[in-house]
C-alpha cells in the first residue's frame, strides 16, 4: 500500500512538474551508492552471502506556497552496504513531512530534523555515509514572534531503520538575543534554553525512571573580536545498559556536559579553543540500544572534538568521543575531559615566508582524557572528580601549511604526532596500552591548463606498536573540471604479521545536477569517520559505485 | 531490483524540469544577523553559493583559489560570493577563525544543521551554485584546479 502511494506520488510529480509554474514546483534527487564484494586471498576475504549491495535514497519535495510537503524512499537491495545497520531492510518510505512556514510560524508534522544548541541535549540529523538517520516523527512548532525571540516545542518517535523508537522524545528550545537592548555595536549577546524528556516504559520495574529529563542553559557572547560560547547540561537519573541489558543492579546515575568555547579573529590571524567535560552523557530514545554499533537512536549529537584529517594514513588513528559511564569488572569509565585549540595563520604575500603568493598555516592542538574517578564496582559507585588527572586517551599535534609556489604549484605539508590508547581503535577496555604515531603527507597540485590538473599525494606513518608502519601515495588526473581518475596505495609493512598493499583506483564525472564515480579496490577496515561521528567499516575487496542526480 | 529499475526510469523522466530555486531559508551570518536565502540575489543581482566546511580540502582549495581573483571577478561581473558552511557542532566553531585567518572577504553564512545541504540534495560538497533572482543558473560538484576559470566564464556569460 505505501509503496503504491510512493509511486501515484511519482507519476504526479512527473506529470505536475511540466506545468510547474501555476501548480507549485517538485524537486529531489536520487542517490544510489553500491558495492560488489569480490574474494580476496590477498587479505583473507571471503565473498559473503550478498556479494551485491546498495544503498538507494530518492528524495522528493513539493512546494507550493507557504506550504511544501516531502518524501524520502529508501530501497537497501539485497541488504545495505557492509557495516551498516541491519534494520534497514527492504524497501519502503522512510520519512515523509508536511510544513507549513511563514515569517512567524513553521509548523511540521511527519519526519523533522533540528538542533537545539550546539546539539549536544538534542540534534536529529542525516548523513547517509555513517548511516544515520535518526530524525523524529511526531510534530514540532517554532514560533518566532519578533527578531530576537525564538521558541521551539517537538516530541515524536525517533526513525530506527524503517520503524520507530520504543521510547518518545519532547523538547522545548527557546533563543534570546539581548542585543535589541544593547547599544554598543561591538558586544552581542545571545541566550538560550533547552529542555528535552525521554518517555519510555520501565516495564513494571520500579527502580528506573520512566521520564528522563535533561536541562541545557547556553550563552553566547561576542565583543569585538572576540567570541565565547558556554554550555551546561544537566541530565537525570537512568540507569546504565550494556548490550541490550540493565547492568548495576538498576542502580541510576545522573549525567552532566560542559562545553566552554574561546576565540579571537581578526584579519590574517584566527585562533579557537574548545574544553569539554561529559559524565555519563550517553542519551537514547530507547535506554536498551546504548552503545549499539551503528549509532542508532541516539538522541543528541556528541562529535570528537579533534582535528579531522582528509588523508588515508592520519585517519588510521582517530579519537571516539567516550561519553559513557562504564562500571564493569573489566571495564570502568564515567565520561571524558579536554581541549583542542586551533590556530589559523595567513603570511602575507611578498613577506619573508609569505613568499610571492602568500603562505597559510594551521596548528591543531587536541587531549582528550577520562575523569578523574574512584570505582566501586561491587557497590555499583563511583565518585569523580570535576578537574583532575583521568587516564590519557589522545593527545594530538599538527601543523598543516598551504603553500603556493607558482601561478601553476601549489602543496600542502601536513605534520601530526600523536598518541591515542589502543582500547580507542579496538574497543578494548581503556587505561592500558598506548599507540605512539608520527604521520607526515605532503600533496602537490599542477594546473595543466585548459581544466586539467594533476595531483599527487605522499604520506607516511611511523609507529613501533599495533601493525606498525604504513607507506601511501595517491595520484589523480583531472581532464577537466568534470571529469578526473586517481589511483592509490596504502602499504602496511614492517609488523609481525604480514606486509599488505591496500590499492585503489577510479574515476569520477560530474556535470549540472549528476554524479558518479566508480572505485575499485582494498577497503582497509577500521573506524570511518565523517563529522566526528565514527563508525567502524570491516576490512573488504571490491567494486563501488556511487550515482547522486537532482532535479 | 525491478524497483530499482522503476526508480531510475520515473528519475529519467523527471529530468524535464530541474531545481530552479533556491530554498525557502533563513541563515546565519558571521555577525549572527539573519539572512533570507530569497532575498540575496533579487534585484537582478549576480550570487555565488558555495557550500563548504572547514575539513573539506577540496571546498577550501576553491575558496582559496578564487579569494586571489575575487576582486576582479566582482568588478567584471558584480558577483557576490556567499560561502555557506555546513560545518556542523563538532568543527562550526572554527570557521570564524579560519575564515579570518584566511583573510576570506566572502559573505559566511552558517547551514550548521545541514538544512540547506539536504533540501539542494547535495550529496558531496563543494556544492557551487550561480543564482540570480532567486533563479539557479548553473551547478557543479565538486572542484578540481582550474574549475574556477569555468565559473568565471559562466558568470561572465550569466552577467549580461
Amino acid at each position: 500500500m505505501k509503496i503504491k502511494l510512493a509511486l501515484w506520488f511519482l507519476v504526479v510529480a512527473v506529470s505536475a512538474s511540466v506545468v510547474a509554474q501555476d501548480f507549485g514546483n517538485f524537486n529531489g534527487g536520487f542517490e544510489s551508492n553500491s558495492q560488489w564484494l569480490r574474494p580476496d586471498e590477498g587479505m583473507n576475504f571471503v565473498e559473503p552471502d550478498d556479494p551485491f549491495r546498495s544503498n538507494n535514497y530518492f528524495t522528493l519535495n513539493y512546494n507550493y506556497g507557504k506550504f511544501s510537503a516531502g518524501v524520502q524512499f529508501e530501497s537497501y537491495l539485497p541488504q545495505p552496504l557492509l557495516g551498516y545497520s541491519p534494520d534497514l531492510d527492504g524497501n519502503k518510505i522512510a520519512t515523509y513531512y508536511l510544513n507549513y512556514k511563514d515569517t512567524m510560524l513553521d509548523i511540521t508534522a511527519g519526519y523533522f530534523y533540528d538542533q537545539f544548541g550546539s546539539g549536544l541535549i538534542l540534534r536529529t540529523w542525516e548523513d547517509r555515509q555513517l548511516g544515520i538517520n535518526n530524525s523524529l516523527r511526531g510534530a514540532r512548532v517554532k514560533f518566532t514572534p519578533t527578531n530576537y525571540l525564538d521558541i521551539t516545542g517537538l516530541f515524536g518517535e525517533q526513525r530506527v531503520g524503517f520503524e520507530l523508537s520504543e521510547g518518545v522524545v519532547g523538547g522545548i528550545d527557546a533563543n534570546l538575543s539581548l542585543d535589541e537592548w544593547i547599544s554598543s555595536e561591538d558586544l552581542s549577546i545571545r541566550l538560550g534554553g533547552s529542555y528535552v524528556a525521554r518517555y519510555q516504559d520501565n516495564l513494571a520495574n520500579q527502580n528506573i525512571p520512566t521520564t528522563v529529563n535533561a536541562f541545557s542553559g547556553r550563552a553566547d557572547i561576542t565583543y569585538k573580536n572576540v567570541f565565547a560560547s558556554f554550555e551546561a547540561i544537566h541530565k537525570d537519573e537512568d540507569a546504565l545498559v550494556n548490550e541490550s541489558v540493565i547492568t548495576n543492579n538498576d542502580e541510576i546515575y545522573r549525567g552532566s556536559a560542559l562545553l566552554l568555547n574561546i576565540g579571537y579573529a581578526q584579519s590574517g590571524f584566527g585562533i579557537n579553543a574548545a574544553l569539554r567535560r561529559l559524565e555519563n552523557f550517553a542519551f537514547y530514545s530507547d535506554r536498551f540500544a546504548e552503545g549499539n554499533q551503528y549509532n542508532q537512536q541516539i538522541i543528541n549529537y556528541v562529535p570528537t572534538l579533534t582535528k579531522q584529517h582528509d588523508y588515508m594514513l592520519s585517519n588510521i588513528y582517530v579519537y571516539n568521543a567516550q561519553p559513557r559511564l562504564i562500571l564493569q569488572p573489566i571495564q570502568q569509565q564515567s565520561g571524558e575531559m579536554g581541549t583542542q585549540m586551533d590556530a589559523f595563520y595567513s603570511f602575507k604575500k611578498e613577506s619573508f615566508l609569505g613568499g610571492k603568493y602568500g603562505t597559510k598555516i594551521d596548528f591543531n592542538f587536541s587531549y582528550w582524557s577520562g575523569l578523574e574517578a574512584e570505582y566501586d564496582v561491587a557497590n555499583n559507585a563511583y565518585k569523580s572528580e570535576f578537574i583532575g588527572k583521568g587516564d590519557r586517551y589522545f593527545r594530538e599535534v599538527s601543523l598543516e601549511i598551504r603553500k603556493r609556489w607558482t601561478e601553476n604549484l601549489s602543496g600542502i605539508y601536513l605534520f601530526s604526532d600523536l598518541i591515542i590508547d589502543k582500547g580507542i581503535t579496538d574497543g578494548s577496555p581503556l587505561g592500558f596500552y598506548d599507540i605512539k604515531a608520527q604521520v607526515a603527507v605532503a600533496e602537490h597540485t599542477y594546473k595543466l591548463g585548459g581544466g586539467r590538473s594533476v595531483r599527487l599525494e605522499l604520506q607516511h606513518l611511523w609507529t613501533q606498536q599495533d601493525k606498525k608502519n604504513w607507506a601511501a601515495a595517491l595520484v589523480e588526473y583531472n581532464f577537466s573540471p568534470r571529469l578526473g581518475i586517481y589511483a592509490g596505495n596504502s602499504w602496511n609493512y614492517g609488523n609481525d604479521v604480514k606486509d599488505i598493499h591496500y590499492y585503489n583506483f577510479g574515476g569520477s564525472y560530474t556535470k549540472g545536477n549528476a554524479r558518479l564515480a566508480l572505485n575499485y579496490g582494498r577497503q582497509r577496515g577500521g573506524l570511518l569517520c565523517v563529522g566526528g561521528v565514527c563508525r567502524f567499516v570491516p576490512e573488504n575487496t571490491g567494486f563501488s559505485a556511487n550515482l547522486a542526480v537532482n532535479f | 531490483m525491478k524497483k530499482l529499475i522503476l526508480c531510475l526510469s520515473v528519475l529519467m523522466s523527471t529530468f524535464v524540469s530541474a531545481q530552479t530555486e533556491l530554498p525557502n531559508m533563513t541563515l546565519k551570518n558571521l555577525d549572527g544577523k539573519d539572512i533570507k536565502l530569497q532575498d540575496i540575489s533579487a534585484g537582478d543581482k549576480l550570487v555565488v553559493v558555495s557550500l563548504w566546511a572547514t575539513w573539506c580540502v577540496p571546498c577550501k582549495n576553491e575558496l582559496d583559489a578564487i579569494n586571489d581573483v575575487y576582486s576582479d571577478w566582482q568588478k567584471n561581473t558584480g558577483v557576490t560570493l556567499y560561502a555557506i558552511t555546513t560545518d556542523d557542532a563538532r568543527t562550526v566553531n572554527r570557521v570564524k577563525p579560519m575564515v579570518n585567518g584566511k583573510g576570506w572577504e566572502y559573505e559566511i553564512l552558517y547551514d550548521t544543521n545541514n538544512d540547506l545541504k539536504r533540501a539542494l540534495g547535495a550529496a558531496t560538497i563543494p556544492l557551487t551554485l550561480i543564482v540570480k533572482n532567486n533563479k539557479i543558473l548553473y551547478r557543479h560538484s565538486g572542484y578540481t584546479p582550474g574549475a574556477e576559470d569555468e565559473l568565471f566564464a559562466k558568470l561572465q556569460e550569466f552577467s549580461k
